[in-house]
Protein backbone atom coordinates (compact mmCIF):
# COMPACT_ATOMS: atom_id res chain seq x y z
CA UNK A 1 0.00 0.00 0.00
CA UNK A 2 1.74 3.30 -0.97
CA UNK A 3 1.42 6.42 1.29
CA UNK A 4 -1.31 8.22 -1.19
CA UNK A 5 -3.59 5.45 -0.95
CA UNK A 6 -3.07 4.95 3.10
CA UNK A 7 -3.90 8.78 3.36
CA UNK A 8 -6.74 8.52 1.45
CA UNK A 9 -8.59 5.19 3.27
CA UNK A 10 -7.75 7.25 6.24
CA UNK A 11 -9.43 10.16 5.20
CA UNK A 12 -12.20 7.93 3.87
CA UNK A 13 -13.56 6.85 7.55
CA UNK A 14 -12.80 10.29 8.47
CA UNK A 15 -16.53 11.45 8.59
CA UNK A 16 -17.21 7.98 10.75
CA UNK A 17 -14.75 8.66 12.85
CA UNK A 18 -16.54 12.05 13.60
CA UNK A 19 -19.76 10.09 14.63
CA UNK A 20 -17.80 8.51 16.62
CA UNK A 21 -16.06 10.84 18.99
CA UNK A 22 -19.44 13.15 19.32
CA UNK A 23 -20.99 10.27 21.18
CA UNK A 24 -17.85 9.25 22.92
CA UNK A 25 -17.69 12.60 23.61
CA UNK A 26 -21.11 12.65 25.82
CA UNK A 27 -20.42 8.85 27.40
CA UNK A 28 -17.44 9.97 29.02
CA UNK A 29 -20.09 13.04 30.48
CA UNK A 30 -23.19 10.53 30.46
CA UNK A 31 -20.91 7.57 32.66
CA UNK A 32 -18.71 9.75 34.67
CA UNK A 33 -19.62 8.58 38.50
CA UNK A 34 -21.59 10.38 40.87
CA UNK A 35 -20.89 11.20 44.19
CA UNK A 36 -23.15 10.57 46.75
CA UNK A 37 -24.73 13.17 48.94
CA UNK A 38 -24.91 12.32 52.75
CA UNK A 39 -27.95 13.95 53.98
CA UNK A 40 -26.05 14.65 57.32
CA UNK A 41 -29.43 14.42 59.53
CA UNK A 42 -28.93 13.78 63.27
CA UNK A 43 -29.65 10.15 64.03
CA UNK A 44 -31.50 9.20 67.16
CA UNK A 45 -29.44 6.15 68.69
CA UNK A 46 -30.31 5.92 71.94
CA UNK A 47 -32.19 7.51 75.15
CA UNK A 48 -29.44 8.81 77.31
CA UNK A 49 -31.12 7.41 80.16
CA UNK A 50 -30.58 3.94 78.84
CA UNK A 51 -27.22 4.31 78.55
CA UNK A 52 -25.06 2.66 81.36
CA UNK A 53 -22.38 0.26 82.58
CA UNK A 54 -18.67 -0.27 81.36
CA UNK A 55 -19.41 -2.95 78.21
CA UNK A 56 -20.14 -0.86 74.47
CA UNK A 57 -23.89 -1.41 73.75
CA UNK A 58 -24.63 -2.18 70.19
CA UNK A 59 -26.96 -0.20 68.84
CA UNK A 60 -28.52 0.62 65.14
CA UNK A 61 -29.09 3.40 63.31
CA UNK A 62 -30.75 3.55 59.57
CA UNK A 63 -28.94 6.26 57.80
CA UNK A 64 -30.37 7.60 54.53
CA UNK A 65 -28.09 9.10 51.33
CA UNK A 66 -28.72 10.31 47.68
CA UNK A 67 -27.28 7.79 45.63
CA UNK A 68 -27.49 7.86 41.99
CA UNK A 69 -31.79 8.28 41.19
CA UNK A 70 -32.47 7.19 44.74
CA UNK A 71 -32.59 7.95 48.44
CA UNK A 72 -31.04 4.94 49.74
CA UNK A 73 -31.63 3.99 53.38
CA UNK A 74 -29.01 1.84 54.92
CA UNK A 75 -28.88 0.26 58.41
CA UNK A 76 -25.70 0.44 59.93
CA UNK A 77 -24.28 -0.67 63.43
CA UNK A 78 -22.47 1.52 65.51
CA UNK A 79 -21.85 1.34 69.36
CA UNK A 80 -22.39 3.53 72.45
CA UNK A 81 -19.48 3.67 74.99
CA UNK A 82 -20.67 4.41 78.11
CA UNK A 83 -17.46 4.35 79.60
CA UNK A 84 -15.68 6.94 77.40
CA UNK A 85 -18.76 9.79 77.83
CA UNK A 86 -20.93 7.96 75.30
CA UNK A 87 -18.98 8.25 72.55
CA UNK A 88 -20.53 6.69 69.57
CA UNK A 89 -18.70 4.56 67.42
CA UNK A 90 -18.63 2.62 63.93
CA UNK A 91 -18.89 -0.70 63.67
CA UNK A 92 -17.04 -0.90 60.46
CA UNK A 93 -13.59 -1.77 60.71
CA UNK A 94 -11.27 1.06 59.92
CA UNK A 95 -8.60 -1.73 57.72
CA UNK A 96 -11.52 -3.00 54.91
CA UNK A 97 -14.89 -2.20 55.75
CA UNK A 98 -16.00 -5.60 57.41
CA UNK A 99 -17.96 -5.24 60.72
CA UNK A 100 -16.62 -5.63 64.38
CA UNK A 101 -18.33 -7.71 66.87
CA UNK A 102 -17.73 -7.15 70.47
CA UNK A 103 -15.81 -9.89 72.88
CA UNK A 104 -17.49 -9.19 76.10
CA UNK A 105 -15.46 -12.29 77.81
CA UNK A 106 -11.85 -10.57 76.29
CA UNK A 107 -12.92 -7.16 76.80
CA UNK A 108 -11.76 -6.07 72.91
CA UNK A 109 -13.84 -5.68 69.39
CA UNK A 110 -12.43 -7.98 66.89
CA UNK A 111 -13.13 -8.08 63.19
CA UNK A 112 -13.99 -11.08 61.62
CA UNK A 113 -12.20 -11.03 58.39
CA UNK A 114 -8.39 -9.93 58.83
CA UNK A 115 -7.79 -10.22 62.64
CA UNK A 116 -7.59 -6.72 63.99
CA UNK A 117 -8.62 -6.08 67.35
CA UNK A 118 -9.76 -3.15 69.21
CA UNK A 119 -9.90 -2.34 72.80
CA UNK A 120 -13.31 -1.50 74.38
CA UNK A 121 -12.90 2.41 74.42
CA UNK A 122 -12.02 1.75 70.08
CA UNK A 123 -8.85 2.15 70.44
CA UNK A 124 -6.68 -0.31 68.05
CA UNK A 125 -4.86 -2.93 69.49
CA UNK A 126 -2.89 -4.83 66.82
CA UNK A 127 -3.37 -6.23 63.23
CA UNK A 128 -3.51 -4.99 59.79
CA UNK A 129 -6.23 -1.73 61.09
CA UNK A 130 -4.03 1.09 60.85
CA UNK A 131 -6.35 3.18 63.45
CA UNK A 132 -9.01 3.04 65.74
CA UNK A 133 -12.85 2.25 65.21
CA UNK A 134 -14.24 5.59 63.80
CA UNK A 135 -15.85 7.81 66.05
CA UNK A 136 -18.86 9.59 64.53
CA UNK A 137 -20.16 13.27 65.15
CA UNK A 138 -22.60 12.91 68.54
CA UNK A 139 -25.12 15.02 70.74
CA UNK A 140 -27.29 15.02 73.15
CA UNK A 141 -30.82 16.51 72.17
CA UNK A 142 -34.10 15.96 74.38
CA UNK A 143 -32.68 13.52 76.44
CA UNK A 144 -31.66 11.44 73.12
CA UNK A 145 -28.37 10.78 71.82
CA UNK A 146 -27.83 11.51 68.51
CA UNK A 147 -24.87 10.68 65.55
CA UNK A 148 -24.16 11.57 61.83
CA UNK A 149 -23.67 8.57 60.13
CA UNK A 150 -19.83 8.76 58.57
CA UNK A 151 -18.76 6.14 56.39
CA UNK A 152 -15.28 4.78 56.48
CA UNK A 153 -14.12 5.88 53.12
CA UNK A 154 -15.50 9.70 54.67
CA UNK A 155 -13.31 9.11 58.28
CA UNK A 156 -10.19 7.98 56.12
CA UNK A 157 -10.46 10.75 53.90
CA UNK A 158 -11.08 13.34 56.39
CA UNK B 1 -21.29 -3.58 -8.13
CA UNK B 2 -21.47 -0.07 -7.13
CA UNK B 3 -21.36 2.35 -10.33
CA UNK B 4 -19.05 5.26 -10.34
CA UNK B 5 -21.45 7.33 -12.13
CA UNK B 6 -21.45 10.70 -9.50
CA UNK B 7 -25.40 10.66 -8.95
CA UNK B 8 -26.35 7.03 -8.65
CA UNK B 9 -23.24 6.43 -6.38
CA UNK B 10 -24.83 8.94 -3.80
CA UNK B 11 -27.90 7.18 -3.94
CA UNK B 12 -26.34 4.31 -3.65
CA UNK B 13 -25.79 5.29 0.08
CA UNK B 14 -28.16 4.04 2.20
CA UNK B 15 -26.57 1.23 3.54
CA UNK B 16 -24.24 3.91 5.06
CA UNK B 17 -26.70 5.37 6.66
CA UNK B 18 -28.51 2.11 8.07
CA UNK B 19 -24.91 1.22 9.03
CA UNK B 20 -24.84 4.58 11.14
CA UNK B 21 -27.96 4.74 12.54
CA UNK B 22 -27.72 1.12 13.31
CA UNK B 23 -24.09 1.80 15.48
CA UNK B 24 -25.80 4.48 16.87
CA UNK B 25 -29.01 2.96 18.09
CA UNK B 26 -26.39 0.12 19.74
CA UNK B 27 -24.07 2.76 21.55
CA UNK B 28 -27.02 5.27 23.02
CA UNK B 29 -28.63 1.92 23.68
CA UNK B 30 -25.39 0.37 25.70
CA UNK B 31 -25.59 4.15 27.42
CA UNK B 32 -28.87 3.97 28.27
CA UNK B 33 -28.43 0.37 30.24
CA UNK B 34 -26.03 1.90 32.60
CA UNK B 35 -28.54 3.73 34.34
CA UNK B 36 -32.34 2.65 33.36
CA UNK B 37 -33.15 -0.30 35.10
CA UNK B 38 -35.85 -2.49 34.06
CA UNK B 39 -38.43 -3.23 37.39
CA UNK B 40 -42.06 -1.38 37.49
CA UNK B 41 -41.02 0.76 40.13
CA UNK B 42 -37.78 2.01 39.41
CA UNK B 43 -38.32 2.01 35.49
CA UNK B 44 -40.13 6.19 35.44
CA UNK B 45 -37.86 7.27 38.70
CA UNK B 46 -34.32 5.97 36.53
CA UNK B 47 -35.61 7.48 33.08
CA UNK B 48 -36.27 10.81 34.57
CA UNK B 49 -32.88 10.73 36.27
CA UNK B 50 -31.10 10.17 32.74
CA UNK B 51 -33.24 13.37 31.38
CA UNK B 52 -33.09 15.09 34.54
CA UNK B 53 -29.68 14.55 36.51
CA UNK B 54 -26.97 12.67 33.98
CA UNK B 55 -24.90 14.86 31.66
CA UNK B 56 -25.84 14.48 28.21
CA UNK B 57 -28.62 11.97 29.24
CA UNK B 58 -31.60 13.55 27.66
CA UNK B 59 -29.52 14.07 24.38
CA UNK B 60 -28.06 10.12 24.71
CA UNK B 61 -31.86 9.25 25.04
CA UNK B 62 -33.25 11.51 22.34
CA UNK B 63 -30.84 9.78 19.65
CA UNK B 64 -31.96 6.88 20.27
CA UNK B 65 -35.43 7.62 20.60
CA UNK B 66 -35.95 9.57 17.33
CA UNK B 67 -33.03 7.45 15.93
CA UNK B 68 -35.40 4.44 16.31
CA UNK B 69 -37.87 6.30 13.97
CA UNK B 70 -35.13 7.41 11.36
CA UNK B 71 -33.63 3.82 11.35
CA UNK B 72 -37.21 2.56 10.70
CA UNK B 73 -37.43 5.38 7.62
CA UNK B 74 -34.00 4.43 6.05
CA UNK B 75 -34.38 0.89 6.28
CA UNK B 76 -37.25 1.29 3.91
CA UNK B 77 -35.80 4.10 1.22
CA UNK B 78 -32.93 1.12 1.54
CA UNK B 79 -35.42 -1.62 0.64
CA UNK B 80 -36.93 0.42 -2.01
CA UNK B 81 -34.09 1.52 -3.62
CA UNK B 82 -32.97 -2.13 -3.40
CA UNK B 83 -36.04 -1.99 -5.43
CA UNK B 84 -35.20 -0.34 -7.96
CA UNK B 85 -31.84 -1.56 -8.19
CA UNK B 86 -33.39 -5.39 -8.87
CA UNK B 87 -31.20 -6.31 -5.78
CA UNK B 88 -34.04 -9.17 -5.23
CA UNK B 89 -32.04 -11.25 -8.44
CA UNK B 90 -28.97 -9.70 -8.18
CA UNK B 91 -28.19 -9.65 -4.74
CA UNK B 92 -30.36 -12.14 -2.82
CA UNK B 93 -28.40 -11.79 0.59
CA UNK B 94 -28.38 -8.24 0.72
CA UNK B 95 -32.61 -8.08 -0.13
CA UNK B 96 -33.08 -11.08 2.35
CA UNK B 97 -31.43 -8.60 4.71
CA UNK B 98 -32.66 -5.47 4.20
CA UNK B 99 -36.14 -7.42 4.76
CA UNK B 100 -35.40 -8.79 8.07
CA UNK B 101 -33.74 -5.86 9.44
CA UNK B 102 -37.04 -3.68 8.52
CA UNK B 103 -39.08 -6.13 10.62
CA UNK B 104 -36.71 -6.21 13.56
CA UNK B 105 -36.15 -2.43 13.66
CA UNK B 106 -39.91 -2.55 13.71
CA UNK B 107 -39.61 -5.12 16.78
CA UNK B 108 -37.34 -3.22 18.11
CA UNK B 109 -39.27 -0.11 18.44
CA UNK B 110 -42.29 -1.73 19.11
CA UNK B 111 -40.54 -3.16 22.12
CA UNK B 112 -38.58 -0.18 23.28
CA UNK B 113 -41.74 2.21 23.81
CA UNK B 114 -43.03 0.40 26.63
CA UNK B 115 -39.44 0.38 28.72
CA UNK B 116 -39.80 4.00 30.08
CA UNK B 117 -42.90 3.00 32.09
CA UNK B 118 -44.66 6.21 31.19
CA UNK B 119 -48.57 6.84 30.31
CA UNK B 120 -47.33 6.28 26.74
CA UNK B 121 -45.31 3.52 27.70
CA UNK B 122 -48.63 2.02 29.45
CA UNK B 123 -51.04 2.56 26.62
CA UNK B 124 -48.74 1.23 24.37
CA UNK B 125 -47.98 -2.15 26.42
CA UNK B 126 -52.12 -2.21 26.15
CA UNK B 127 -52.04 -1.80 22.45
CA UNK B 128 -49.30 -4.78 21.50
CA UNK B 129 -51.34 -6.74 24.27
CA UNK B 130 -54.71 -6.12 22.36
CA UNK B 131 -53.21 -7.24 19.10
CA UNK B 132 -51.65 -10.29 20.45
CA UNK B 133 -55.18 -11.08 21.79
CA UNK B 134 -56.85 -10.42 18.69
CA UNK B 135 -54.64 -12.70 16.22
CA UNK B 136 -56.63 -15.95 14.86
CA UNK B 137 -56.51 -19.03 16.41
CA UNK B 138 -53.78 -18.93 19.01
CA UNK B 139 -54.30 -14.94 19.99
CA UNK B 140 -55.23 -15.86 23.60
CA UNK B 141 -51.87 -17.71 23.82
CA UNK B 142 -49.46 -14.90 22.15
CA UNK B 143 -51.56 -12.63 24.60
CA UNK B 144 -50.41 -14.50 27.38
CA UNK B 145 -46.83 -15.25 26.12
CA UNK B 146 -46.04 -11.87 25.56
CA UNK B 147 -47.62 -10.08 29.24
CA UNK B 148 -45.94 -13.50 30.86
CA UNK B 149 -49.49 -13.60 32.61
CA UNK B 150 -52.52 -12.97 32.57
CA UNK B 151 -51.98 -9.03 33.21
CA UNK B 152 -49.74 -6.50 32.40
CA UNK B 153 -47.39 -6.94 35.12
CA UNK B 154 -43.51 -6.45 36.18
CA UNK B 155 -42.87 -9.64 34.17
CA UNK B 156 -44.33 -8.19 31.39
CA UNK B 157 -42.16 -5.30 31.50
CA UNK B 158 -38.96 -7.96 31.95
CA UNK B 159 -40.03 -8.86 28.84
CA UNK B 160 -40.56 -6.45 26.93
CA UNK B 161 -36.72 -5.45 28.66
CA UNK B 162 -35.29 -8.58 27.12
CA UNK B 163 -36.82 -8.83 23.70
CA UNK B 164 -35.38 -5.31 23.30
CA UNK B 165 -31.80 -5.46 24.94
CA UNK B 166 -31.06 -8.79 24.50
CA UNK B 167 -32.57 -10.63 21.71
CA UNK B 168 -33.48 -8.31 18.47
CA UNK B 169 -30.02 -6.73 18.97
CA UNK B 170 -28.46 -10.04 19.04
CA UNK B 171 -30.76 -11.08 15.82
CA UNK B 172 -29.96 -8.00 13.89
CA UNK B 173 -25.97 -8.59 14.76
CA UNK B 174 -26.59 -12.00 13.66
CA UNK B 175 -27.85 -10.52 10.08
CA UNK B 176 -25.83 -8.24 9.34
CA UNK B 177 -23.04 -10.31 10.16
CA UNK B 178 -24.10 -12.45 7.91
CA UNK B 179 -24.19 -9.71 5.42
CA UNK B 180 -21.14 -8.86 5.94
CA UNK B 181 -19.28 -12.01 5.54
CA UNK B 182 -20.73 -12.32 1.85
CA UNK B 183 -19.47 -8.90 0.92
CA UNK B 184 -16.06 -7.12 1.60
CA UNK B 185 -16.57 -4.82 4.14
CA UNK B 186 -14.71 -1.67 1.67
CA UNK B 187 -17.67 -2.23 -0.34
CA UNK B 188 -20.15 -2.52 2.09
CA UNK B 189 -18.64 0.87 4.01
CA UNK B 190 -17.09 3.00 0.98
CA UNK B 191 -16.54 6.94 1.55
CA UNK B 192 -19.36 8.07 0.23
CA UNK B 193 -21.39 5.85 2.44
CA UNK B 194 -19.22 7.46 5.31
CA UNK B 195 -19.82 10.55 4.71
CA UNK B 196 -23.94 10.59 3.69
CA UNK B 197 -23.93 8.10 7.09
CA UNK B 198 -22.09 10.74 8.93
CA UNK B 199 -23.85 13.92 7.80
CA UNK B 200 -27.71 11.77 8.69
CA UNK B 201 -26.08 11.60 11.82
CA UNK B 202 -24.92 14.91 12.20
CA UNK B 203 -29.00 15.84 11.20
CA UNK B 204 -30.54 13.82 13.68
CA UNK B 205 -27.77 14.83 16.33
CA UNK B 206 -29.06 18.41 15.67
CA UNK B 207 -32.37 17.80 16.14
CA UNK B 208 -32.02 15.49 19.35
CA UNK B 209 -30.13 18.51 21.25
CA UNK B 210 -33.53 20.90 20.09
CA UNK B 211 -35.99 17.92 21.08
CA UNK B 212 -35.56 15.92 23.59
CA UNK B 213 -37.72 12.47 23.63
CA UNK B 214 -41.44 12.75 24.85
CA UNK B 215 -41.52 11.74 28.18
CA UNK B 216 -45.02 11.02 29.53
CA UNK B 217 -46.30 11.58 33.18
CA UNK B 218 -46.15 8.48 35.09
CA UNK B 219 -49.91 6.63 34.60
CA UNK B 220 -50.95 7.80 38.24
CA UNK B 221 -50.75 11.13 37.14
CA UNK B 222 -51.97 10.95 33.90
CA UNK B 223 -55.73 11.89 33.83
CA UNK B 224 -58.53 10.72 31.85
CA UNK B 225 -58.19 13.13 29.86
CA UNK B 226 -54.43 11.90 28.71
CA UNK B 227 -53.69 11.43 24.99
CA UNK B 228 -51.29 8.82 24.02
CA UNK B 229 -49.66 8.36 20.72
CA UNK B 230 -47.37 5.74 19.21
CA UNK B 231 -43.77 7.26 18.07
CA UNK B 232 -43.63 7.88 14.50
CA UNK B 233 -42.52 5.00 12.84
CA UNK B 234 -45.98 3.68 14.13
CA UNK B 235 -48.42 6.26 13.25
CA UNK B 236 -49.50 4.16 10.12
CA UNK B 237 -50.83 1.57 12.66
CA UNK B 238 -52.54 3.53 15.06
CA UNK B 239 -54.30 5.75 12.60
CA UNK B 240 -55.27 2.47 10.84
CA UNK B 241 -56.55 0.57 13.83
CA UNK B 242 -59.34 3.67 14.13
CA UNK B 243 -61.01 2.39 11.14
CA UNK B 244 -60.79 -1.28 11.57
CA UNK B 245 -63.80 -2.62 13.52
CA UNK B 246 -62.38 -4.41 16.51
CA UNK B 247 -60.70 -7.81 16.18
CA UNK B 248 -59.32 -7.45 12.10
CA UNK B 249 -56.48 -5.12 14.14
CA UNK B 250 -54.50 -8.19 14.88
CA UNK B 251 -54.48 -8.89 11.21
CA UNK B 252 -54.00 -5.56 10.01
CA UNK B 253 -51.14 -4.66 12.29
CA UNK B 254 -49.73 -8.23 12.57
CA UNK B 255 -50.53 -11.28 10.31
CA UNK B 256 -50.78 -8.85 7.30
CA UNK B 257 -46.74 -6.95 7.64
CA UNK B 258 -46.09 -10.43 8.69
CA UNK B 259 -47.04 -12.27 5.22
CA UNK B 260 -45.52 -9.14 2.78
CA UNK B 261 -42.28 -9.61 4.76
CA UNK B 262 -42.31 -13.43 4.52
CA UNK B 263 -43.06 -12.64 0.86
CA UNK B 264 -40.59 -10.31 -0.07
CA UNK B 265 -37.84 -12.52 1.91
CA UNK B 266 -38.98 -15.28 -0.49
CA UNK B 267 -39.20 -12.88 -3.63
CA UNK B 268 -35.80 -14.65 -4.91
CA UNK B 269 -36.93 -17.65 -5.62
CA UNK B 270 -40.05 -16.08 -7.08
CA UNK B 271 -41.64 -15.41 -10.86
CA UNK B 272 -42.81 -12.11 -11.60
CA UNK B 273 -41.21 -10.73 -8.72
CA UNK B 274 -40.94 -6.98 -10.40
CA UNK B 275 -44.96 -6.86 -10.13
CA UNK B 276 -45.20 -8.78 -6.57
CA UNK B 277 -42.22 -6.82 -5.05
CA UNK B 278 -43.49 -3.35 -6.28
CA UNK B 279 -47.43 -3.85 -5.55
CA UNK B 280 -46.11 -4.74 -2.08
CA UNK B 281 -44.30 -2.02 -1.61
CA UNK B 282 -46.18 0.30 -3.21
CA UNK B 283 -49.32 -0.80 -1.33
CA UNK B 284 -47.25 -0.17 1.63
CA UNK B 285 -45.75 3.55 0.97
CA UNK B 286 -49.16 4.15 -0.22
CA UNK B 287 -50.83 3.16 3.29
CA UNK B 288 -47.96 4.80 5.46
CA UNK B 289 -47.73 7.55 3.89
CA UNK B 290 -51.08 8.42 3.49
CA UNK B 291 -52.06 6.75 7.06
CA UNK B 292 -49.31 8.54 8.74
CA UNK B 293 -50.62 12.20 6.76
CA UNK B 294 -54.03 11.74 8.09
CA UNK B 295 -52.96 10.81 11.81
CA UNK B 296 -50.72 14.46 11.60
CA UNK B 297 -53.76 16.05 10.19
CA UNK B 298 -56.61 15.05 12.40
CA UNK B 299 -54.38 15.87 15.25
CA UNK B 300 -53.58 19.20 14.01
CA UNK B 301 -57.67 19.79 12.95
CA UNK B 302 -59.63 18.97 15.90
CA UNK B 303 -59.46 21.80 18.29
CA UNK B 304 -59.78 20.24 21.35
CA UNK B 305 -57.10 17.31 20.39
CA UNK B 306 -54.61 20.20 19.76
CA UNK B 307 -55.35 22.04 22.86
CA UNK B 308 -54.95 18.97 24.84
CA UNK B 309 -51.99 18.26 23.08
CA UNK B 310 -50.73 21.72 23.72
CA UNK B 311 -51.58 20.83 27.49
CA UNK B 312 -49.74 18.13 27.44
CA UNK B 313 -46.72 19.32 26.30
CA UNK B 314 -47.08 22.28 28.52
CA UNK B 315 -46.92 19.59 31.17
CA UNK B 316 -44.05 18.14 29.85
CA UNK B 317 -42.14 21.10 29.86
CA UNK B 318 -43.30 22.12 33.16
CA UNK B 319 -42.38 18.62 34.30
CA UNK B 320 -38.89 19.56 33.07
CA UNK B 321 -37.59 21.87 35.04
CA UNK B 322 -38.80 20.49 38.24
CA UNK B 323 -36.21 18.90 40.49
CA UNK B 324 -35.29 15.05 40.09
CA UNK B 325 -37.46 13.10 42.68
CA UNK B 326 -35.09 10.24 43.71
CA UNK B 327 -37.03 6.94 44.55
CA UNK B 328 -36.30 5.36 48.20
CA UNK B 329 -34.52 1.84 48.46
CA UNK B 330 -33.80 0.25 51.55
CA UNK B 331 -30.25 -1.58 52.16
CA UNK B 332 -29.80 -4.77 54.04
CA UNK B 333 -32.31 -3.30 57.21
CA UNK B 334 -33.90 -5.11 59.47
CA UNK B 335 -35.52 -2.92 61.31
CA UNK B 336 -37.02 -4.66 64.53
CA UNK B 337 -34.30 -3.64 66.61
CA UNK B 338 -33.73 -0.62 65.02
CA UNK B 339 -34.02 2.95 66.30
CA UNK B 340 -35.41 4.43 63.22
CA UNK B 341 -34.15 7.46 61.26
CA UNK B 342 -35.61 11.29 62.08
CA UNK B 343 -38.12 9.65 65.17
CA UNK B 344 -40.29 7.53 63.09
CA UNK B 345 -41.52 4.71 64.94
CA UNK B 346 -39.73 1.33 64.17
CA UNK B 347 -43.11 -0.23 62.92
CA UNK B 348 -43.31 2.92 60.55
CA UNK B 349 -39.84 2.47 58.81
CA UNK B 350 -41.07 -1.52 58.58
CA UNK B 351 -44.16 -1.36 57.10
CA UNK B 352 -44.91 2.32 55.78
CA UNK B 353 -41.60 3.77 54.53
CA UNK B 354 -41.21 1.87 51.29
CA UNK B 355 -44.14 3.55 50.03
CA UNK B 356 -44.90 6.68 51.81
CA UNK B 357 -40.80 7.43 52.49
CA UNK B 358 -38.50 7.40 55.37
CA UNK B 359 -39.91 10.78 56.58
CA UNK B 360 -43.45 10.58 54.65
CA UNK B 361 -42.46 12.77 52.34
CA UNK B 362 -44.39 10.13 49.99
CA UNK B 363 -42.59 8.23 46.64
CA UNK B 364 -43.56 7.75 43.07
CA UNK B 365 -42.87 4.08 42.19
CA UNK B 366 -43.16 3.48 38.24
CA UNK B 367 -47.36 4.40 37.78
CA UNK B 368 -47.93 3.79 41.16
CA UNK B 369 -47.98 6.89 43.15
CA UNK B 370 -48.04 7.23 46.52
CA UNK B 371 -49.16 10.49 48.73
CA UNK B 372 -47.19 11.86 51.10
CA UNK B 373 -48.35 12.26 54.46
CA UNK B 374 -46.70 15.82 55.46
CA UNK B 375 -49.54 18.42 56.66
CA UNK B 376 -51.98 15.09 57.11
CA UNK B 377 -53.49 16.23 60.38
CA UNK B 378 -54.55 19.11 58.54
CA UNK B 379 -57.32 17.11 56.02
CA UNK B 380 -60.48 15.99 57.08
CA UNK B 381 -60.96 12.54 59.26
CA UNK B 382 -57.42 12.08 59.90
CA UNK B 383 -56.77 12.62 63.50
CA UNK B 384 -54.91 10.27 65.46
CA UNK B 385 -57.68 8.17 66.32
CA UNK B 386 -58.43 8.22 62.53
CA UNK B 387 -55.44 7.21 61.04
CA UNK B 388 -55.35 4.13 63.83
CA UNK B 389 -58.50 3.33 62.57
CA UNK B 390 -57.97 3.58 58.49
CA UNK B 391 -54.85 1.31 59.28
CA UNK B 392 -57.45 -1.27 60.36
CA UNK B 393 -59.46 -0.70 57.57
CA UNK B 394 -58.48 1.67 55.10
CA UNK B 395 -61.20 1.18 52.46
CA UNK B 396 -63.61 2.68 54.43
CA UNK B 397 -61.65 5.64 54.40
CA UNK B 398 -61.89 5.47 50.59
CA UNK B 399 -58.10 4.51 49.84
CA UNK B 400 -57.68 2.32 47.29
CA UNK B 401 -54.94 -0.79 47.07
CA UNK B 402 -52.10 -1.23 47.41
CA UNK B 403 -53.28 0.44 50.71
CA UNK B 404 -54.05 -2.10 52.70
CA UNK B 405 -55.07 -2.89 56.53
CA UNK B 406 -52.65 -4.11 58.77
CA UNK B 407 -54.82 -5.05 61.65
CA UNK B 408 -53.09 -8.22 61.53
CA UNK B 409 -49.72 -6.79 61.03
CA UNK B 410 -49.50 -3.88 63.99
CA UNK B 411 -50.43 -4.20 67.55
CA UNK B 412 -53.03 -1.20 68.47
CA UNK B 413 -50.44 0.24 70.33
CA UNK B 414 -47.51 0.37 67.43
CA UNK B 415 -50.63 1.82 65.38
CA UNK B 416 -51.70 4.86 67.87
CA UNK B 417 -47.55 5.34 67.98
CA UNK B 418 -47.31 5.87 63.81
CA UNK B 419 -50.13 7.63 63.83
CA UNK B 420 -49.18 10.52 66.88
CA UNK B 421 -45.81 10.44 64.65
CA UNK B 422 -47.68 11.09 61.39
CA UNK B 423 -49.43 13.94 62.57
CA UNK B 424 -46.76 15.98 63.69
CA UNK B 425 -45.15 15.52 60.15
CA UNK B 426 -44.90 19.33 59.03
CA UNK B 427 -43.42 20.31 55.57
Amino acid sequence: MTLETSRRSFLKFLPLAAVFASIGGAAFRFLRPKLSAATNAWLDVASVSELSGPQPISRKIVAEQITGWAITTEEHNVFVLPAKNNQVVSAICPHEGCEVAWEQNRNRFSCPCHESYFAADGSRISGPAQRGLDALPARVQDGKLQVQYISKEQATRA
Amino acid sequence: MRSDNSLSAWLQTTTGIVVVLLIVQFLTGVLLAFYYVPSVDHAYTTVSYIEKVVSSGSWIRSLHHYGSQWLTVFVFIHLIRLFLDRAYSANRIQWIVAILLLGLVMAAGGTGYSLPWDARAFFSTRVAEGLMAGLPVAGGMARLWLLGGSEISGVTLSRFFALHVLVIPAVIGAVVVWRMFRAQIVEFVGPRDAIVGALVFLALALWALKHPAPFGPSVAEAGADYLPRPGAQFLWLYQSLKYIPGGLGSIVGVVLPGIVLAVLVALPWLKRQRLIAGSLLGAGVVLVVIMTTVSYLSDRRDPRTAQQFARQAAAEEAWRHQPFNPATITLATNTTNATASGGAPVMYTKFCANCHGAQGQGAQQGPLKFPPLLEVSAKPRRSVDDIVSLLKDPAAYGLQPPMRSFADKLTEEQMREIAEWIVKLRK
